[in-house]
């Protein structure tokens, strides 16, 4: 059963007022995702990509222009908020700073008039859970970054809702912090199996915590899939490049016949990779594209290898593996490596490339080319 | 639907926009119009009268009322600029350094502002008696202080807070010396909160009435004061008053005019964030 | 281009002590990384050798000539700051040459403007110059701030978390980008910041700070391999190392030790390794912290000799490889699986740990003891130095 429906779903803000005409005023176009019940699916995209407009519509906080949401089976378009039956944690801690925890955390079901002794059960049962048991007694100010951050998971899921959102719960806290508050969030969405939006900028928190990634750009879907398939098999330029740390090398690339072989050849560098089989049915002699092959299948050739000999121009020791920089044209290709060797910018070593990882984009679209 | 709601919301806020401007600026409209009547025209409530320029003539012309426009120009203005000269580096310790009791001291400069004028005017009357500063140039610059000075550094200051100081710290290391940051630098970034507060200031001190009404008399004669002398012990020449008011309240209106964005952006803290 | 020497330095604010007896050396054209904690005093030592703060007590010079009273302007030094601090009321083009049109480095305006072109080429920003600063984006402002710095000749360049502000991807590519310039810098740099990959792969050496006291200072093998206490070991690497306590028993034949896992004492072997064996023989070490990094331990999903068996606590992705925690009751062990393995929170997984790459501190002071395969490690770290 569907946890959550969005059925191509628009939003258009007014800029009629506006004396210049916004030429995409498109804030979400076109989007449609199905989750299913009990998945934690992450919403990812630059600032500004119309995720969190789409976390508002969904959460009934914003108008829809066009579309239908649906919640299990239920079509909530014209639902009020507090009727839709979903829980919010949003970036800001926004707790009642009168109350102390206990109180933030039972504040809505007060509000809902359960009665004191249920009310009780409740926040006894979630607070070991979320790890706020004994912070109940405490004031809002009293609290840490990571603290809030509980309460506010707690307040929200407390009224066991069909849907919780979340949008960048973590954008607060800093280095371990936030480390180990996702992992707190992962094993809690585990536990409660609630279905479960997350709004995020970050690429890794997508990846790390969720079961789907929804990557939006401009407004527009990109790509939706399980972390292994948007970083494995990406849609398009835009989705290598911004899934990964460091990200998909992407050169532009002619790509040449030598003898029946294809290689990939790129201009101002004697590099050549060849074209793996499976592309052979889509290229030609002379074809020119974009080729991205992630930083971990480039590799440092031994002795013998057969690699294209080239010049360092960056090596970084990063303590659990070290990254080489290469000049090609004028992008640096990065590679990572965890043997023990020591480089120094000058040095020469050979290339090798795993041809068959590599991925074929167009030039003009940034779409995948993929093998017939 | 919502656009015809919205519109004659529109027509609504107008009108009682337009009746307030009305009420406000009534009594500076009728004070023009009196300038313009004659002694015996002046308690007529009617729009109908015989303008003329007797007024004008007989108060720019005939009377020392240059030497009052020039005395309050000397005294505001002398006061705005001792206010800049003292205020400024004040505004700039008080944002920068940390000493005791630092919030005390700017609270207590603010609080000069605070107390109604009549109430230390008395007092230092007898002072000013005693060590000759009565009736002089000096004294109402120093007393007018009171007025321009917290205003002043309260406003510049809230600019230099905003300043980081990483601004300064990475002047010193370009090489430059405290001086030059401080004119090169800081200056023209607090420009605006100076130049709105200074004219506030400004308006302020020309406006000011009871200091120079007890604390001066005949060598200074500041506008204020002297339009008391339109109204005689027998007669009162409304006209001359009104001739008399209208143009000390030009510069005000002149400079509120021109600053009027200024003052607006300059005086609401944090217009400078790089 | 200077020596740059701090001696024993001092500095307190009000009731804090921000400094306490910081004493360094760094050499000529070296790129010398201050990297610590949030609020270790690493910017204070900065200012100090800017001369924007005052030491209480110690010497700061320069080529061996003490500069304590020298002011800033007439230090010669240009810094990069954490907040940008670029002039708001000037171009881009006029902050960069702001240090050259001052009186103590007056340069005529078109040598300010062939270095301004030459260091806005560097830094990818030839497009910025017309700009004020309110029109740049965060990573833009930070290519200016390093920018106004690179047009000078400086004693030293002071850089001051330059890229603390930029988003996890900007702050990467930019420390790759930074690596690439470094060569060309060819002037004696003092770099600070709080994220280890930055110190790692930057500095020549990296002094470590805490709490105002320097920890260590080595090269970054030195430090990544050798670290002095088990603060230093934590923070270099992501995910952090494993500190297990242990007890250890056995003969100068062979030793093993005995580590708790869920209430159960598991044994593992300690290889024979000759400067570990020996350490563990003349301190009659009984008890220790042994420090493994997330890379050395492996794991499996099924009963495999050798690997005790635990639950999995959490599996998540970190980008190119994923980090598997393992729940062993008082403390949790991390170790690195790739992306997409199907592992549930709560289940079975059995790890080994291969203790012929641990790090032994002592169980009491958490200080460095020994670590297997030294004599590599020591001579890793020298053949560094050397370059």
């Amino acid at each position: 059963m569907a946890g959550l429906t969005l059925n191509h779903l628009y939003k258009r803000y007014d800029n009629s007022g506006k004396k210049k005409k916004i030429k995409n005023d498109f804030a979400v176009k076109d989007l449609n995702l199905v989750c299913e019940q009990g998945e934690f699916v992450a919403l990812l995209g630059p600032s500004g990509c119309g995720k969190t407009t789409t976390l508002r519509m969904i959460a009934g906080l914003e108008e829809i222009t066009d579309g239908e949401i649906y919640i299990g089976e239920r079509l909530v378009n014209n639902l009020h908020p507090k009727d839709r039956n979903i829980g919010l944690a949003f970036e800001d801690y926004a707790m009642y700073p009168p109350l102390n925890v206990y109180g933030n955390v039972a504040f809505n079901l007060r509000a809902k008039g359960v009665d004191k002794a249920e009310i009780d059960r409740k926040v006894r049962e979630i607070a070991p859970l979320m790890q706020i048991d004994d912070l109940l007694d405490k004031m809002p100010v009293k609290l840490s970054g990571g603290q809030k951050q509980r309460v506010n998971i707690a307040r929200a899921i407390i009224r066991e809702p069909e849907l919780l959102l979340m949008d960048e719960p973590l954008s607060h806290l800093d280095g371990k912090a936030r480390q180990a508050m996702r992992t707190e969030i992962k094993r809690l969405i585990n536990k409660i199996k609630c279905t479960t939006v997350y709004v995020t900028h970050d690429q890794l928190e997508a990846m790390s915590l969720a079961d789907k990634i929804a990557i939006i750009n401009f407004g527009v879907l990109q790509q939706f899939g399980t972390p292994t398939e948007v970083y494995d098999d990406p849609a398009n330029e835009f989705v290598a490049s911004f899934i990964g740390e460091p990200p998909m090398n992407i050169l532009e690339t002619k790509i040449i016949n030598k003898d029946g072989t294809f290689f990939f050849t790129f201009s101002e560098s004697n590099l050549q990779i060849a074209v793996p089989k499976r592309y052979y049915d889509v290229v030609e002699d002379g074809f020119r594209c974009k080729m991205g092959v992630r930083p971990m299948d480039v590799l440092v050739g031994g002795e013998d290898s057969q690699g294209t000999p080239e010049e360092i121009a960056t090596f970084e020791n990063l303590g659990d593996e070290r990254r080489i920089g290469i000049h090609v044209g004028d992008v640096l290709m990065m590679l990572i490596t965890e043997d023990e060797k020591r480089y120094k910018r000058g040095d020469i070593i050979k290339l090798e490339v795993r041809g068959e990882k590599t991925h074929l984009f167009n030039i003009e679209t940034g779409e995948r080319i993929r093998e017939n | 639907m919502k656009d015809n709601k919205q519109k004659a919301l529109n027509i609504v806020m107008n009108i009682l926009l337009i009746i307030y401007a009305v009420f406000a600026l009534f009594p500076l409209l009728w004070m023009i119009l009196i300038s313009f009547k004659s002694d015996t025209e002046v308690f007529s409530t009617t729009f109908l009268f015989h303008p003329t320029l007797a007024n004008y003539q007989e108060v720019l012309l005939r009377s020392d009322y240059a030497s009052y426009i020039i005395d309050s120009v000397i005294v505001s203005g002398g006061a705005v600029l001792v206010s800049i000269i003292v205020g400024v580096p004040a505004a700039y310790a008080l944002a920068r350094y940390q000493f005791p009791r630092k919030e005390d001291l700017a609270f207590q400069i603010l609080s000069y502002k605070f107390a109604p004028e009549i109430l230390v005017v008395l007092p230092l009357f007898m002072i000013y008696q005693k060590i000759g500063l009565y009736d002089s140039y000096v004294g109402l610059i120093w007393v007018y202080q009171l007025i321009s000075l917290p205003l002043l550094i309260w406003v510049v200051r809230g600019y230099f807070e905003d300043i980081s100081v990483e601004i300064e710290y990475a002047a010193q290391v370009d090489g430059y010396s405290w001086y030059q940051i401080f004119f090169k630098m800081l200056v023209p970034l607090i420009k605006p909160g100076l130049v709105s507060s200074a004219l506030l200031a400004f308006i302020f001190a020309w406006n000011s009435f009871t200091f120079p009404l007890i604390l001066s008399s005949n060598k200074v004669y500041p506008v204020t004061v002297a339009i008391m002398k339109y109204l005689g012990t027998d007669s009162a020449h409304y006209g001359q008053l009104a001739v008399a008011s209208t143009v000390s309240a030009l510069p005000a209106v002149i400079f509120a005019l021109c600053i009027q964005k200024h003052l607006v952006r300059g005086l609401s803290f944090g217009a400078v964030k790089g | 281009m200077a020596r740059i020497e701090l001696e024993n330095i001092k500095k307190a604010f009000g009731k804090v002590q921000a400094l306490d007896g910081v004493t360094f050396e760094v050499k000529d054209k070296e790129f010398f990384v201050l990297f610590g904690p949030a609020g270790a005093g690493k910017t204070t030592i900065l200012n100090c050798i800017a001369g924007i703060a005052m030491p209480e007590e110690g010497v700061v010079k320069f080529d061996g000539e003490v500069m304590n009273l020298t002011d800033p302007a007439h230090r010669n030094v240009a810094m990069v700051f954490e907040n940008y601090a670029l002039y708001p009321q000037m171009t881009v083009y006029d902050n960069m040459a702001s240090a050259l049109r001052s009186k103590l480095y007056k340069t005529d305006e078109a040598e300010i403007k062939e270095r301004i072109q030459r260091a806005a080429k560097i830094m990818k920003m030839e497009n910025l110059l017309e700009r004020l600063p309110s029109q740049l984006s965060n990573g833009q402002k930070q290519r200016v701030a390093m920018g106004r710095a690179l047009v000078r000749t400086p004693n030293v360049f002071l850089m001051d978390e330059p890229l603390a502000h930029l988003d996890a991807k900007l702050r990467n590519s930019m420390r790759t980008e930074l690596k690439e310039m470094q060569a060309n810098l060819g002037t004696t740099c003092i770099y600070v910041t709080h994220d280890f990959m930055e110190a790692m792969a930057l500095g020549d050496r990296i002094a470590i700070i805490k709490e105002g006291k320097i920890v260590q200072i080595g090269t970054s093998d030195e430090i990544y391999y050798m670290p002095c206490n088990e603060f230093t070991a934590s923070l270099m690497g992501d995910p952090e190392i494993n500190i297990i306590e242990a007890e250890i028993s056995g003969s100068a034949d062979e030793y093993t030790a005995d580590i708790r896992v869920n209430g159960d004492t598991v044994t593992v072997p300690l290889p024979k390794d000759g400067a570990v064996y020996e350490k563990i023989d003349d301190m009659g070490l009984k008890r220790a912290h042994l420090g493994i990094r997330p890379q050395n331990v492996k794991y499996a999903f099924e009963p495999t000799d050798g690997y005790f068996k635990t639950t999995v606590y959490s599996y998540e992705s970190i980008g190119n490889k994923s980090v598997i925690v393992a729940e062993c009751g008082a403390y949790q062990i991390r170790m690195i699986a790739p992306n997409g393995l199907n592992v549930a929170i709560d289940s079975d997984v059995y790890i080994r740990l291969e203790t012929d790459h641990a790090i032994f501190f002592d169980s009491e002071t958490k200080k460095y003891i020994v670590r297997y395969d030294e004599a590599t490690y020591v001579a890793l770290a020298a053949s560094e130095m050397e370059e």
